[in-house]
């Protein structure tokens, strides 16, 4: 048989295989004399014997034993019909081709073709046999490479109107199938072409449907060769025909769901070449389908458990009914056990394939993760590592699984999983890869002690790593020495790296790190000397520009050390790399323009030195005729200093404006010009470079940082030095004035003979004097507080700003912190009075307070705005936080609450609205708002708003199973940020509630002794486990107990009054109730309502009554 | 050359494709008017052909018109007579497998009680589609979380000869399992689904008992083992489409339920949001969409339902995007009517 199946399912081919060239059951006997025996007890023929002898050594696979016995019958049968001898020639040719004798094949069939055309006519059934000699004799061409001679046959089947319509169609496909065969060494080109030669015939054979198993045979052909030729819409839609019209048959199952699999498989193959994402996406995708379109093995199993059942049920059938079977049902019965025979060789040799699930799985695991769906692929190989551990490409499915892990972010499971390979299989393939991936994580995660331990561990541990692996590993540790700051242990690891690896790979950037080390440790010389070495082994590389930058701080490092030749190298280094607009270079500029205000800064220290000894000249020559020249001195260094000075602000500022990619810098810098600019009064200069920086990313963590500083220097800018200085020589103008006056008032009072009123008009003079001066002062003061103010208004304006960008958009989360900023500022500006006091005329109020806030948020600009509007609300509530009005918090938190749906609303707003909800009793809305952030915002900073508001609610109506539930949820996964005591109280509480007293007991008196909680919750923790031991009490022992815990919470946290007097009234009514000391009780009652806090409390009214009673 | 024993095999499958609803007798076949065709009248009537069988369902009698030698003839059998169904998929069983996709669970009843009626007589013949109506009707009733009234119809069932068949059986199990679902039995629940599902072969009883397993472990809040146990289900069964988006709904809960602060790289609630926003745009006629929509973001839900508008014109699929194929109709009528 010519159909070749490529690495599907074989026993499919040998289904049709049995179908062309079964040993047909005989129905007839062949006999020496052409007429039949007399009857049936009649000694048998010596040639019929023969045959059958023949028949069954071929039905026995005896082959060259039946040949032998066909050749004997051959030469004895001389004198027989034509079709007998035809029936014998057509056996002979039948073992040839069995035993595989091609030539010998070939010539028999031809014989047989030639000599007889007739074939065997009605000796078996109504088929002569001709079409089958055709086929076999083709295939034997086949198997001999002479293509042209079996293609010319097939043609003449092909084309014979006379052949049997079967027999032209499996031409037709065996046909196609020589044409692919023939070209399989051929070039891709000449490849394409044969295939889509096969499928011009294979489409012929299946023109007229696909309802005959030899067109099914075509069909299935077809599908083949679309899928080859990437034709996989084509190839789909025939092949759900196919499966549309399957019977059912094992056989069909098998094939369809191999086939499925080789498209999955040809898509997945298309997809790993193609160039094309989009392409590549689609055809993952089509590769995805076919596999999950694929039959497991429990489906498949059940059906051919199925198949068997009802053809063993056919067999029985036929064998019950027919117990004296005629030929022809003796020859049913035969074919129906054959069958059963067949599927059950099918069954058994699929459930020897073991790995068949996990192959799906880990296909489609593959393509998952191709189509960036790693946490399915993670499910995939997940059901491999469940369902088929023992499966041949575990290793695969780990390497994968790990990679699927790694995608998620789970890194800790994915070294888990590293190690359980290495461990599992240490002598895998995959060992040395997964073994790198496991230290690489960590070295990853900046975990270097961790990194080194795994790569150290591997070292240990896998002994067939490969020598790069191994090399790599070693150079991994070293960085991670170098990484985690071990500079020594680094530079001792580099070492020995060039030493045992004079030509690794990375050579280079270990020689580079190696001086690095050296570098660090402050061996200036030796890092110098290894630099050196870098630049002469590598003048062109990668980390140049690194050493150069360098090299000039070590030259700064130096002692003494060498500033200009620093200044020199850096200016050199921006001039050379100034075009230059990669990453590394992009990020070390600002080290380098820091590395130039360092040096400038190390100058100006230098120039003051000279400045203080010229200002100590000055002054010891203060009196000397010198004085001019020590004077210009001075002021010649000073100036000198200024020039320095001025350089390192400009070194800071381009530092700074150039390190948008490099953080540290970037801070380093601004952390220099805040020391410099605002001692200098560069208000404007601080406030342009702050609000450059504020501008990149309003979103970045540190942006708020940057706008505070806008907003200072903006203020400070009000206060401009110019004032300072107007100020100053108003003073100075009025001091000799004054001088004077007050000089000639003093000269007035001690002469004699000066009359009072004489004095009286010098006093005067001084008088006015001063209030001129007041006067001045005032109006510089004036025009100082218009620019502050001016400046803060301006400040406001910039806040404003950055408020009213971000206040629709509700994902923004950093916009509440905007808020809380300004209205903190707001709150500032007003006026406190006392309460009940009226403000000052014109004085700053609350309600201006309220005012501006609404205009800087732009709220009339943002009334269509949900967001921005609650926003709106949330600012008053905040504001009104500042200025010490509960009410109006909660008043305008319960309007977010009555307006806006929580998916309307932040996090944050949530979280706060939904506590004030709480305290207000508003438990449903409140549970709406919680709700929400459990569902939506889990993993935002208010998320531990979301459990301790339910389970807050929960716990008031009496759900403690539920509000245990929600703290237990938020303390086991660590989601406490703000909302931890309120977590464990509740939990306690709810633990209390279910009578797991031990446990809450636990949790309360971690409560009560943490210091960092001490507060509400201590006394309420003393008054729970009170309350507790109360209700386990049994004897007085136990009423004693409950005692104890009330009075350290009276005692002890008076100031909570709802606690202590919960506590004394619970006191007293056991002393009254338990333990029969009425005097007791009337004591602490009593000294209860004394209690100025206490005595208003809702205990306090019960205890009353309660009092009255004892 | 003919493969001989494919022939029984052909003849099923002819049967199996045959337009014409027709019962088979012994020695003979008969068409029967479909009582599920209505005609455009108001209201709108059976469409009947006389010379097509037409069933008294209160005789348990199909009649005839036959006309031999030019006399009209009314022929009768029984109901009980009838050795076997072919029927294609009647209309209203569709519309109920439908109406239960869509969350219209009183819509299905009401549909698929008109088929359980219909094939009540022949309800254990073979084609009969009265196992699968009985099926639908679990899952309706499944859907509308009316305990008692599933109760009391499995219970019936039970007692049927369709409850031996293995498939019935588990549907009856994973009824029961629901119910017990519902009251809160998680961990027997999670056991005994994880039990069944080592048992039951069809991928739609796999799809299904793994939502129900997702579910309990959901509500135990073991969001992790959920996850997984929901995405098995797009990734292992992507041709049951009925249940992809559950299982996608599943999924995103339990990843919303995974998230906290610590976790906060892995972006759980993006991932959460994604598998809604897939929800949306591969399966917009879904109750499963409705939630999806109400538990997205409204910027994002709004970004998903542009972009289902967009693919529903022909656009491409946004990356990741991975459309379940449907279940091949073929395949699904061939199951159905065995």
């Amino acid at each position: 048989m010519l159909i070749q199946e490529s690495r599907t399912y074989k026993l499919a081919k040998a289904a049709l295989l049995a179908v062309l060239l079964a040993v047909t059951p005989l129905t007839g006997y062949l006999h020496a004399q052409a007429t039949k025996p007399a009857a049936a007890e009649k000694q048998e023929d010596p040639l019929s014997v023969l045959f059958k002898s023949a028949e069954k050594a071929l039905e026995e696979k005896k082959y060259k034993d039946s040949l032998a016995l066909f050749e004997e019958l051959d030469t004895k049968a001389v004198d027989v019909e034509p079709k007998l001898k035809a029936v014998v020639s057509f056996r002979k040719a039948i073992c040839q081709f069995f035993i595989k004798d091609w030539p010998r094949a070939e010539t028999e069939l031809t014989a047989f073709l030639d000599k007889f055309p007739k074939g065997t006519e009605d000796f078996f059934d109504n088929d002569n046999r001709r079409g089958t000699a055709e086929l076999l004799l083709i295939e034997a061409f086949s198997k001999q490479g002479k293509w042209d001679l079996a293609l010319a046959r097939l043609e003449k089947i092909r084309t014979n109107t006379l052949a049997r319509p079967e027999d032209r169609v499996n031409a037709f496909t065996l046909s196609a199938q020589i044409i692919v065969d023939r070209n399989k060494s051929a070039p891709e080109e000449a490849k394409k072409a044969a295939y889509s030669q096969a499928i011009g015939l294979l489409k012929q054979a299946t023109a007229d449907g696909i309802s005959t198993p030899e067109r099914r045979e075509a069909a299935y052909k077809l599908v083949e060769m679309y899928t080859k030729l990437g034709l996989t819409k084509e190839a789909s839609q025939l092949k759900n025909e196919i499966d549309a019209k399957s019977n059912g048959s094992p056989v069909e199952i098998v094939r369809s769901n191999f086939q499925r699999l080789e498209i999955g498989d040809a898509r997945f193959a298309a997809a790993e070449s193609a160039a094309d994402e989009t392409f590549r996406g689609d055809f993952y995708r089509q590769a995805l389908t076919n596999y999950q379109g694929t039959l497991r093995r429990a489906n498949l199993a059940s059906s051919f458990g199925r198949a068997i059942e009802s053809k063993q049920t056919e067999a029985d059938a036929l064998a019950k009914n027919f117990p004296k079977p005629n030929p022809e049902q003796a020859a049913n019965i035969e074919r129906v056990k054959q069958e059963v025979a067949q599927f059950k060789k099918i069954q058994d040799e699929f459930n020897a394939n073991k790995d068949y699930d996990a192959f799906i799985s880990y296909r489609i695991g593959l393509c998952l993760l191709e189509l960036k769906r790693p946490w399915e692929a993670h499910v995939a190989f997940l059901d491999i590592f469940e369902n088929s551990p023992a499966f041949s490409r575990i290793s695969g499915a780990y390497y994968y699984h790990i990679v699927s892990l790694r995608r998620i972010g789970r890194n800790n499971e994915a070294q888990a999983k590293c190690k359980e390979f290495i461990q599992k299989f240490p002598k895998d393939d995959q060992v040395s890869a997964i073994a790198l991936i496991l230290g690489e994580i960590s070295q990853e995660r900046e975990e270097f002690p961790e990194a080194i331990t795994h790569y150290k561990w591997v070292q240990a541990n896998v002994k067939n790593l490969t020598p790069e692996v191994a090399e790599e590993i070693d150079f991994r540790i070293a960085a991670c020495l170098f990484s985690q700051v071990d500079w020594a242990l680094a530079q001792k690891a580099f070492d020995e790296f060039l030493k045992k690896y004079p030509t690794s790979p990375v050579r280079q950037q270990v020689l580079y790190m190696n001086a690095l080390s050296l570098f660090f440790q402050g061996k200036y010389k030796e890092t110098k000397l290894s630099f050196d070495k870098y630049e002469q082994e590598y003048p062109k590389g990668q980390f140049i520009p690194d050493v150069r930058y360098r090299q000039a701080i070590v030259k700064f490092g130096i002692s003494p050390p060498d500033i200009p030749g620093t200044i020199k190298l850096c200016e050199d280094w921006l001039k050379d790399f100034s075009k230059d607009r990669s990453d590394e270079v992009i990020a070390q500029t600002p080290e380098v323009y820091t590395l130039i205000a360092d040096a400038n800064i190390r100058l100006a220290d230098e120039i003051d030195k000279r400045v203080k000894a010229a200002d100590l000249d000055v002054r010891i020559n203060a009196k000397s005729p010198d004085k001019a020249k020590f004077v210009e001195i001075r002021t010649k260094v000073e100036k000198e200093k200024e020039v320095v000075t001025n350089k390192a602000i400009d070194g800071y500022e381009a530092a700074a404006k150039s390190a948008r990619t490099n953080p540290q810098a970037l801070e380093f810098a601004l952390g220099e010009l805040r020391k410099l600019l605002p001692g200098r009064g560069e208000h404007k200069r601080m406030r342009d470079l702050f609000k450059e920086i504020f501008d990149w990313n309003h979103n970045d963590p540190k942006a708020m940082t940057y706008l505070y500083e806008v907003i200072r220097s903006t203020e400070r800018m009000g206060d401009m030095p110019e004032f300072a200085a107007e100020a100053e020589k108003v003073r100075k103008k009025f001091s000799d004035q004054l001088a004077a006056a007050r000089k000639a008032v003093d000269t007035l009072e001690r002469k004699q003979g000066v009359t009072q009123p004489e004095i009286d008009l010098a006093k005067a003079s001084v008088r006015k004097l001063s209030t001129e001066l007041e006067v001045e002062l005032a109006k510089v003061e004036a025009k100082r507080q218009v620019s502050i103010a001016d400046q803060k208004k301006r400040a406001l304006k910039i806040l404003s700003d950055a408020v009213a960008e971000s206040i629709n958009d509700r994902t923004q989360e950093g916009t509440e912190k905007l808020i809380v900023f300004l209205a903190e500022k707001l709150a500032r500006k007003v006026k406190r009075v006392k309460p009940g006091a009226k403000p000052e005329p014109g004085a700053y109020t609350n309600a201006d307070a309220e005012k501006e806030l609404t205009k800087l948020l732009r709220l009339e600009e943002n009334r269509a705005s949900l967001v921005a509007q609650a926003r709106g609300f949330f600012a008053l509530g905040q504001l009104a936080i500042f200025t010490r009005e509960p009410d109006k918090t909660a008043a305008n938190f319960a309007k977010i609450a009555q307006n806006f749906k929580a998916e309307e609303l932040n996090p944050t707003i949530l979280a706060m609205v939904g506590d004030s909800l709480i305290a207000k009793g508003n438990h449903q809305k409140a549970a709406e708002y919680f709700g929400y952030i459990l569902e939506h915002s889990r993993s935002s900073e208010y998320a531990d708003y979301g459990f301790s508001g339910m389970a807050e609610i929960n716990f008031a109506q009496k759900k403690y199973k539920e509000a245990l539930s929600f703290c237990n949820e938020a303390i086991d996964n660590n989601i406490l940020m703000s909302k931890e005591l309120d977590l464990r109280f509740t939990r306690a509480r709810s633990l209390a509630e279910l009578s797991k007293y031990a446990e809450a007991k636990k949790e309360f008196e971690e409560i009560a002794k943490t210091k960092e909680w001490r507060g509400e919750k201590t006394a309420a923790s003393l008054y729970w486990l009170g309350l507790m031991a109360e209700r386990q009490a049994t004897d007085e022992k136990g009423y004693n107990e409950a005692i104890a815990y009330y009075r350290r919470c009276y005692m002890t946290w008076k100031k909570y009054e709802v606690w202590a007097a919960k506590s004394y009234f619970a006191s007293a009514k056991l002393f009254a109730t338990k333990l029969n000391q009425k005097d007791a009780a009337k004591v602490l009652l009593k000294e209860m309502l004394e209690k100025d806090r206490i005595k208003d409390t809702r205990e306090a009214q019960e205890a009353k009554a309660f009092l009255l009673g004892l | 050359m003919r493969l001989s024993f494919l022939l029984p095999a052909f003849a099923l499958f002819a049967a199996a494709s045959a337009p014409a609803q027709t019962f088979v007798f012994k020695g003979e076949r008969w068409e029967i008017n479909d009582p599920f065709k209505m005609d455009s009248s108001i209201p709108p009537k059976p469409v009947v052909d006389p010379k097509k069988g037409t069933i008294n369902v209160i005789k348990g009698t199909i009649d005839r018109t036959s006309n031999q030698g030019g006399i009209e003839v009314t022929l009768t059998r029984k109901l009980s007579e009838v050795t076997e169904v072919i029927w294609p998929t009647p209309a209203r069983l569709k519309e109920a497998q439908a109406n239960v996709n869509r969350g219209e669970p009183a819509k299905a009843l009401d549909n698929v009680e008109a088929v359980l009626k219909f094939f009540e007589p022949i309800k254990n013949v073979p084609g009969s589609w009265w196992v699968k109506a009985s099926i639908v009707k679990l899952d309706a009733l499944d859907r509308l979380e009316n305990d008692a009234a599933t109760a009391a119809f499995l219970d019936s069932l039970e007692k049927e000869e369709a409850a031996k068949l293995p498939e019935v059986a588990t549907q009856i199990q994973l009824a029961r399992l629901m119910q017990r679902a519902r009251k809160g039995d998680h961990d027997a629940v999670v056991a005994e689904s994880t039990e069944l599902l080592t048992k039951v072969d069809s991928n739609e009883l796999q799809a299904r008992l793994h939502i129900v397993k997702g579910n309990s472990l959901f509500a135990s809040k073991k969001y992790e083992a959920a996850m997984t146990t929901y995405l098995r289900v797009p990734v292992f069964f992507g041709s049951e489409t009925e249940f992809i988006p559950k299982a996608l709904l599943g999924a995103a809960r339990c990843f919303r339920g995974m998230d906290s602060p610590a976790l906060r790289e892995q972006k759980l609630e993006s991932i959460s949001n994604r598998y809604l926003y897939d929800i949306i745009v591969s399966f917009p006629v879904s109750r499963e969409a409705e939630e999806a929509k109400r538990m997205l973001p409204k910027e994002e839900r709004a970004k998903a339902e542009a972009d289902q508008k967009k693919i529903a014109a022909g656009g491409p699929l946004p990356e990741g995007v991975i459309m379940a194929k449907p279940k091949l109709a073929a395949e699904e009528g061939v199951e159905a009517n065995k």
